[in-house]
């Protein structure tokens, strides 16, 4: 599903390498964790996947495509099938947790009818069926990512892809999240995660991909965090 | 699919155009005060043009004959004249005829004299062409037609005339390109702010698979609507404008400033200035979107 080979990122000439020579491959309905301090990679990993960059040499194949060679008018329907779930939310404040979900699906075309059968039923998932008609801002920061977790499974992408998705929220409730991103994972939806939460991905023992000064310096299965590191 | 698209690009449009009410009615003022500016010169424009047209179809040319041409070489002349690509009408004035209008234009200055003893006056040719601007060309080639005695046609007058409707028309087309530039500067700036306020909204609809045209719509629509409000209005204020001015020359028998009806101006200001306007908002939003649609 996901693949790199001798993958490279520079951000600028001179600049230390973001990405250096990784090689991973993510098999379809895998649920993995790529961790590393801060500066690590993680991130531009995550952007090199949907595309938001090119890689500077290597190759990257998402879904058979090497996305690198993506003409720009393709991204959109790649993104289709990824779902983004991301530390700040991205929400629309002014707006209700419907409407955020909603707007996923008119956004790619979906009729009236499948938005109305479908948005209760995501949001049910995410346990905020009671909150459709309440403003982002009047939610907690927990639900506020749930409603952002409604959002990317809004269309049923293929994978999700969440970055540092419990950053902003208390150990609780990150948990929650987390309980809730292997709920999807165990309905065949693929599950990248960059995080630092050492407690979360002990506590989950998936597959860890481990990061550091751009390198990848560990890939272990049913990995803990402080084994790689 | 397409419903649900539609219904959102337009509730988006008028969603936007009142989150940035202020900011619109601002720039669709000044959009608005632009294109007045620039109906108004087209209306005073097309008056000169119409004005210039209208004295430069009075330009005849006088083909003054030898007074010793037999009947062969003017009925020759006549022919070579009337057969000319360029002419449109040809009407032969014999000597005792140009008399004849002397005779009216002096009143009775010239009682008591036999004038058809001793008539100086030459016979001549009056001559219009197709195109105006023939005139000064064609007296030169008719000059040197066997028979032709002069060829007059006010020179001087006639070049000046048309340098000047030349220069009327350059100032006129550079004007309009100027406001025309500032409308589009204009209308970019304001849904350039618009796009920024929304940039998050944008950055999330890239994120989730939007397409760029979905993007753009509402913004395109944006600006339609800001160039549709801003040409309509000012055609509205120069059609009543224009009203007073015709009845004020009509009631003050300025004949003599011959204007041209308010249902030509009309017609022919609404022809340009409503795609222009519209064009100018569609133009403006292409402009401020583009780097806001890498992401």
């Amino acid at each position: 599903m996901v693949e790199a080979k001798n993958l490279c990122m520079k951000y600028g000439k001179g600049k230390q390498m973001a990405l250096d020579d990784v090689n991973f491959f993510i098999d379809r309905g895998e649920f993995v964790f790529f961790v590393g301090s801060s500066g690590a990679g993680k991130s531009t990993l995550l952007k090199l996947i949907i595309r938001e960059l090119k890689p500077s040499k290597g190759a990257l194949k998402v879904f058979n495509r090497d996305v690198s060679r993506l003409p720009r008018h393709r991204l959109p329907y790649l993104r289709r099938n990824i779902g983004m779930v991301f530390q700040d939310f991205r929400l629309m404040e002014e707006r209700t947790v419907y409407d955020n979900v909603a707007f996923a699906m008119i956004v790619i075309g979906s009729s009236r009818r499948e938005i109305r059968r479908r948005v209760p039923h995501v949001l049910n998932l995410v346990g905020l069926q009671d909150k459709a008609k309440a403003k982002i801002t009047d939610l907690s920061g927990g639900e506020q990512q749930r409603a952002g977790l409604a959002r990317a499974i809004a269309n049923r992408p293929a994978m999700i892809i969440a970055d540092e998705p419990t950053g902003n929220l208390d150990p609780g409730t990150a948990l929650d999240i987390m309980n809730l991103l292997r709920s999807i994972n165990l309905r065949g939806t693929t599950v990248l995660v960059a995080t630092h939460n050492r407690e979360i991905v002990d506590h989950f023992k998936k597959r860890v991909l481990y990061l550091e000064n751009g390198k990848l310096v560990g890939d272990e299965q049913k990995g803990i965090y402080t084994n790689v590191h | 699919m397409f419903i649900s698209g539609f219904i959102y690009i337009l509730g988006e449009t008028f969603k936007g155009l009142y989150r940035n009410r202020w900011m619109c009615i601002t720039s669709t003022g000044v959009v608005m005060v632009t294109l007045l500016m620039l109906g108004l010169f087209m209306v005073v424009n097309l008056n000169v043009r119409h004005i210039t047209e209208t004295v430069k179809e009075q330009v005849e040319m006088v083909v003054y004959i030898e007074e010793d041409a037999d009947r062969a070489t003017l009925e020759e002349l006549g022919s070579l004249i009337a057969n000319h690509r360029e002419v449109a009408r040809v009407e032969y004035v014999s000597s005792e005829e140009h008399m004849g209008r002397l005779r009216q234009q002096l009143g009775g200055v010239l009682e008591g004299y036999d004038t058809d003893l001793d008539n100086p006056l030459l016979a001549s040719f009056e001559v219009s062409t197709e195109y105006p601007e023939a005139v000064v060309r064609l007296a030169d080639e008719f000059e040197t037609y066997p028979g032709v005695s002069a060829v007059f046609y006010g020179q001087g007058y006639v070049e000046n005339l048309f340098e000047v409707t030349r220069v009327v028309q350059i100032v006129g087309l550079a004007l309009m390109a100027g406001l025309a530039t500032t409308a589009v500067f204009l209308i970019s700036h304001t849904i350039k702010l618009t796009v920024m306020m929304r940039k998050k909204e944008i950055t999330i609809m890239k994120y989730v698979g939007a397409t760029n045209w979905f993007i753009r719509w509402p913004f395109l629509m944006e600006g339609l609507l800001m160039g549709f409000v801003g040409a309509v209005l000012p055609l509205a204020i120069v059609h009543y404008l224009y009203r007073i001015s015709v009845e004020w020359v009509a009631v003050n028998e300025l004949m003599f400033i011959n204007l041209l009806p308010l249902e030509t101006v009309m017609a022919e200001l609404s022809l340009y200035l409503i795609p222009l306007g519209i064009g100018l908002g569609i133009l403006g939003s292409m402009f401020s979107m583009g780097r806001f649609l890498r992401v």
